[in-house]
């Protein structure tokens, strides 16, 4: 009977998300039918007290801040500088300024919470400079496709503050989790471009005019800005002087600083920004105010409960269970978004993934990165859509340019499996 | 009326815009007053109060311009008549939520009134005062949604012309 429960809504989950109603209304309207039909509670005072409770947070208060830090950067010419004080320095790498499209997102990924917006960011400068000179296309939109996607790994990280609020886990945790395995994966595209370029000499255009290392240093100066930004944020979260919700606040701050230094923020900018990161919160708020619901309605149900000792039955070793749950996100990936992915998986499960022993700071590093991977698999994949955005072409090419980096991020999620020092070393060593 | 209703959505979007800003303080003063050491109690909650105003408040503006995502993978598969179908189920299932949580929200504001409850952090606000926001939000994104119906039936199309991608993750 609860078998066929649990069955039973979640094919209606997945029947009413494909029927086109909106995803934060469709987790909402699920929990109703839940809750209505398999439990006496009275519905809408409980849904209104949990919608109100998980809105209304501290916590979460980091989400629409850092929304609104990448806001206020991706106005500014950060990206343009970013261009002019990496480019002097990697010219002589195999791959050359292929190498902008990684390092450059890397490091606005410290910045921004989002691999879209690190995407577009970055994107925007990079595609138009790579072309000019000659680079491939392939490569040029490929390795940006797949870089894009450190934004949710490096911190701060949108995805990681749903997670960790799902969860219940130190947002401040997850961040710092993220630094190692996304300096990995970004040294590994840029493993990958070497090899690349090494195999095809012929397709890789010639270096820019030789400069000196004083012009080289000189060249710099622009990224002192964004180095700043980084340290101060991080730098706050992993002393233990701020929480997360501070760090985003002091990032802001900056950012609003940094604009108004380079002379790109104006009255309309600013407001510009400010609606944008409004209406972006808007939008996720909806999903999580769904999710919540939902799942205090699955708790109730016990259906989590029950699903985790329906899995522990199966006797399945922890490896192979990652391997399902990779595939079942990739699956997930093809039509649902990562945050809507997040919210469902934590709503039904949670307690599967606590009883096969997984560390939930090693979790949410692994879903961030199987997200990552969503993110670039058609049809639904929101760096595809921003590289549509920027390229015009088709999203099938977009998307076979980036496949091998999608094998590669395959790989890595294998590594962190065999090596989870990589995620859990450096949280560990925090203060406080 | 549609300019009424049009102008009703943007003010709430602008409110929202000024809690966020609100939000962005509150946290700023908490930092200042931690490092002053001067008393200041309660602005943690202060700033949750401000998050959920943004995010209620932005509700319908948010909606008039078409950027709540759905899954259109199978709607755009769909031929005209079954497409149809699906979208006047969207907005008819759609509104029938926001109803839903427009009422609770109102009778959440009115219990909490009523029963005179207050905030269990260091604040001790009366709920009722920050759950206006969230009524109010909640209240015009079921108009909304009416709107986007009526708007349908008469053959207008409601939704702002679709956005650029949502710059989310």
């Amino acid at each position: 009977m609860d078998a066929l429960i649990a069955v039973l809504l979640i094919v209606l989950l997945l029947a009413v998300l494909g029927s086109g109603l909106w995803i934060g209304l469709s987790l909402l309207g699920v929990a109703v039918f839940a809750m209505e039909v398999f439990s006496n509670r009275p519905v809408g005072d409980s849904m209104m007290l949990t919608i109100w409770g998980s809105t209304s947070s501290w916590t979460l208060t980091a989400l629409p801040l850092f929304l609104w830090m990448g806001e206020i950067l991706f106005r500014t010419k950060l990206s343009e500088d970013m261009f002019k004080g990496l480019a002097p320095w990697i010219e002589r790498l195999p791959g050359r300024l292929l190498h902008v499209n990684v390092i450059g997102c890397a490091i606005f990924a410290a910045v921004s919470g989002s691999s879209a917006a690190t995407c577009a960011t970055i994107g925007k400068i990079t595609l138009p400079e790579l072309k000019r000179r000659g680079y491939p296309d392939a490569m040029a939109v490929g390795t940006l496709s797949g870089a894009g996607t450190l934004g949710l790994l490096i911190p701060p990280s949108i995805i990681m503050i749903v997670y960790g609020v799902a969860a219940n886990v130190s947002i401040a945790k997850l961040f710092i989790a993220g630094v190692l395995p996304g300096i990995l994966l970004a040294l590994l595209f840029m493993g990958y471009i070497v090899v690349w370029a090494l195999r095809h000499p012929d397709q890789v255009p010639p270096a820019d005019a030789r400069t000196t290392l004083v012009q080289k240093l000189h060249a710099s100066r622009h990224l002192i800005p964004v180095l700043a930004l980084i340290a101060l944020v991080l730098g706050a979260i992993y002393s233990g002087l701020a929480t997360a919700t501070e760090a985003a606040a002091l990032g802001v701050a900056g950012s609003l600083l940094l604009a108004l230094i380079e002379r790109s923020l104006n009255w309309q900018r600013f407001v510009e920004g400010l609606q944008s990161a409004t209406r972006v919160y808007c939008m996720i708020g909806l999903i999580l105010a769904g999710a919540a619901f939902l799942t205090l309605a699955m708790g109730f149900i016990g259906l989590p409960r029950h699903l985790a000792e329906f899995i522990g039955s199966l006797g399945l070793s922890p490896f192979a269970l990652m391997l399902m749950l990779v595939l079942f996100f990739i699956v997930l990936g093809c039509f649902l978004d990562g945050i809507s992915m997040v919210v469902l998986t934590m709503a039904v499960l949670l307690p599967t993934v606590e009883k096969a022993g997984f560390d939930l700071i090693w979790f949410g590093i692994f879903i961030v990165l199987v997200v990552e991977m969503a993110q670039i698999t058609p049809p639904v994949g929101f760096n595809l859509f921003v590289l549509q955005g920027l390229t015009k072409r088709d999203i099938t090419w977009i998307a076979r340019v980036s496949l091998p980096l999608f094998w590669l991020m395959l790989a890595y999620v294998l590594v962190i499996y065999f090596v989870p020092g990589i995620v859990t070393w450096l949280p560990a060593q925090m203060q406080g | 009326m549609r300019t009424l209703l049009d102008w009703s959505y943007k003010l709430l979007a602008l409110l929202a815009c000024v809690a966020l800003l609100a939000a962005f303080a509150a946290v700023g003063l908490t930092i200042v007053a931690r490092e002053t050491g001067w008393d200041l109690q309660g602005l943690d909650a202060y700033a949750g109060y401000a998050i959920a105003a943004a995010l209620f408040l932005a509700l319908p503006g948010t909606f008039k311009r078409g950027e709540h995502i759905r899954v259109t993978l199978l709607l755009d598969h769909l031929r005209p008549p079954l497409r149809k179908l699906f979208e006047w189920w969207s907005l008819g299932a759609g509104f029938a939520l926001a109803l839903f949580m427009a009422v609770y929200a109102v009778r959440l504001v009115w219990i909490s009134y009523d029963t005179h409850d207050v905030s269990q952090a260091m604040d001790a606000t009366p709920l009722w005062i920050p759950q206006l926001a969230m009524a109010l939000g909640c209240a015009v994104f079921a108009l909304a949604l009416l709107d986007a119906m009526v708007t349908r039936a008469r053959g207008g199309s409601f939704f702002d012309s679709v956005g650029e991608a949502a710059r989310a993750e």
